[in-house]
């Protein structure tokens, strides 16, 4: 029994953060734009995280500071592939690199560490322990305490999936992915709502950042989003934006990275560092056969 | 020509403007900066044979994103194949023993085979089940890292050493060194003439081209466009597998942990800096490689730390990216005006 709530708590905290990077990814999936930047965002935002965690010495301005940190790097996408139409490939690129150099860069002037940068004066985001869930057996340590973000990201997928299918603004979001020149005849310019979801998917991206560095772990390391952007990216494209969808998909890469970490028992590390790849793939793999018979 | 050498002179100054506004910001002195930056990387011999030999591995995986980009496929995997080509030669110079003109060309054709091999996993579940070779490539890159992570750890690990890494490979793989100057650019230089002389005088190279500016014309002219698919990536596989051969054969002469550096995504903005044009890449590969090694220089000079230079690069391919569709446009203002005002005289 106890493996298994390991497993599963495994699941959770894997999932959260791609889930969140994916849900921020979807909404820029229904805008029509080609955002491949959430690696970058997600980077700036662990970086931030602990900036603000460890000078205020508070977990929300960590999260704060995530939030506001991703922003930067989204408003600098806005900038280039919104504003100046520069190939929105080329910036997302650009913006992840940008991102692994300037918080290695700064990680260096700010705590003149190279590596990594793990102190007890960085607050953790706190464990949520709700208190009658709590004494149930079993449910009890899956559902009650849960970092606050996991919670967090329970609402945020209600709330995506209610504003892309439900609100005005989900309309025009679709519509600027659809069909932006209809859009913008009907006197909304799409410009402004790819402008709003890179926004969104910004402050998405900023709270996997801080989950990453102040709830997974405790400390910021070089590239510590390893290829979480990508993966959420991978999750966005194989249930075509579908909120629902993401939220699945990235409950199975979560159930994979915590397997990974069952399975180092019996294998080294770095095989078991590759299952949720692995499971990317063979994800795709699925994807593609199911394509190949819808259009059959 | 013309416009590319402006758009592109004008962009790095940009950039650089950009950076110093940075530095100025941070209480650093700009000028003498960069006059660090450029004096440890181009003047005098020494400097500019360390950033010739530090640019053989940032111009090949390069070349192999310039390549696949103009040719079509957006194989993103030079990390991954770079790591194998390494694995691959350093594994072949371990357990190979032969005199070294034949141990050197041996284990650069193993570096291809490694990176080809690794770029062909992605053109194989491309063509079998049309898995989409822009994430393939991705996530074969973080196996590759992992799987030669374990490489070095266990089958292959010194067991004098203290941290993962490989024994040092035969005598006879190192390649020469003469003076200050190292023959990998010689390596690198063969293959550019190479793979800019099929790209742009055999018809396999032409057929790339076509299909890369536009599949669907150059598939109703009659290219097969499929096996060219796999081509471009075996070909484009193996060139960022000869940047990880070269690196071992040339520096440490063994596979350590982190070997791969971030050689292979510098690669990939170099192309896109560069717009896939195979010049344009060579010399924005020295450029960057200029940047790269006169950043150790400047942080002895003037405590400006190293990794500032990433921040600059990615500055750099931002702003020239957006500029040249910038300049673009006004070109063709100014070109349009000019032929307006001809006509009304």
């Amino acid at each position: 029994m106890n493996i298994f709530t390991g497993l599963i708590n495994g699941m959770i905290s894997g999932a959260t953060p791609i889930l969140l990077a994916a849900l921020g990814g979807t909404f820029t999936f229904y805008a029509g734009i080609f955002n491949i930047a959430m690696e970058g965002m997600m980077l700036a935002g662990a970086f931030f995280a602990v900036l603000g965690s460890y000078y205020f010495n508070s977990w929300l301005m960590g999260i704060l500071c995530a939030i506001l940190g991703a922003l930067l790097m989204a408003l600098i996408f806005i900038l280039f592939a919104v504003t100046l139409k520069t190939d929105e490939f080329v910036t997302g690129i650009a913006l992840n690199l940008f991102a692994l150099g300037a918080t290695t860069y700064l990680m260096r002037q700010i705590f003149n560490v190279k590596g990594a940068f793990s102190n007890p004066g960085i607050v953790p985001i706190p464990r949520i322990h709700i208190p009658l869930l709590a004494k149930v057996p079993f449910l009890g340590e899956i559902l009650s305490g849960q970092n606050l973000i996991v919670y967090l990201t329970i609402v945020v997928v209600f709330l995506s999936a209610f504003i892309i299918f439900k609100t005005r603004f989900g309309l025009r979001l679709r519509a600027a992915g659809y069909n932006a020149p209809s859009l913008d005849s009907s006197g909304v310019p799409s410009a402004s709502i790819r402008t709003w979801s890179l926004i969104i998917c910004g402050i998405l991206c900023g709270l996997a950042g801080a989950f990453l560095s102040l709830g997974y772990v405790t400390l910021f390391s070089e590239n510590m989003s390893a290829g979480r952007g990508w993966i959420s990216l991978a999750a966005v494209i194989l249930v075509n934006g579908n909120p629902w969808g993401i939220a699945l998909i990235s409950l199975l890469f979560g159930f994979t990275d915590g397997l990974g970490l069952l399975l180092q028992q019996y294998m080294p590390s770095q095989f078991t560092s590759m299952v949720p790849y692995i499971a990317t793939l063979i994800a795709l793999y699925f994807y593609s056969i199911q394509a190949r018979k819808r259009k059959a | 020509m013309q416009r590319k050498l402006i758009s592109g002179i004008s962009g790095i100054l940009i950039a650089l403007l950009i950076g110093a506004v940075i530095m100025l910001f941070q209480g650093y002195e700009p000028l003498q900066t960069y006059g660090a930056l450029f004096n440890f990387s181009l003047f005098g011999l020494f400097p500019l044979a360390t950033t010739l030999r530090n640019s053989v591995p940032l111009i090949l995986t390069g070349l192999s994103a310039s390549v696949a980009f103009a040719s079509g496929p957006i194989n993103l995997g030079q990390p991954g194949q770079l790591l194998m080509g390494a694995l691959f030669a350093t594994v072949g110079g371990l357990y190979l023993d032969l005199p070294p003109w034949l141990l050197i060309p041996v284990l650069l054709l193993l570096s291809m085979l490694g990176g080809a091999l690794w770029s062909g996993v992605a053109a194989m579940l491309r063509k079998w089940f049309n898995m989409d070779e822009f994430i393939t490539t991705l996530m074969l890159n973080m196996i590759a890292d992992f799987f030669t992570y374990w490489a070095i750890s266990y089958p292959f690990f010194d067991r004098s050493a203290y941290s993962p890494m490989t024994p040092q490979i035969n005598l006879n793989g190192w390649l020469p060194i003469w003076g200050e100057f190292n023959s990998n650019v010689l390596v690198m230089i063969l293959a550019f003439v190479v793979i800019y002389f099929v790209f742009n005088r055999l018809t396999a190279g032409y057929e790339w081209r076509i299909t890369g500016q536009n599949s669907l014309f150059a598939r109703l002219g009659g290219i097969k466009i499929d096996k060219n698919y796999v081509t471009v990536m075996l070909v484009t596989g193996a060139l960022a597998g000869l940047a990880g051969g070269l690196v071992v054969m040339a520096g440490p002469h063994r596979f350590l942990k982190g070997l791969g550096a971030n050689y292979a995504w510098d690669g990939v903005m170099i192309a896109v800096v560069a717009n896939s044009g195979l010049w344009a890449t060579l010399l924005y590969g020295l450029f960057f490689s200029a940047m790269q090694t006169g950043s150790l220089g400047m942080e002895l000079i003037t405590a400006v730390p190293r990794e500032f230079i990433q921040v600059l690069q990615a500055v750099t391919v931002l702003v020239v990216v957006a500029g040249r569709g910038y300049l673009d446009i006004l070109f063709d203002k100014t070109i349009a005006r000019r032929k307006a005002r001809e006509r009304t005289v």
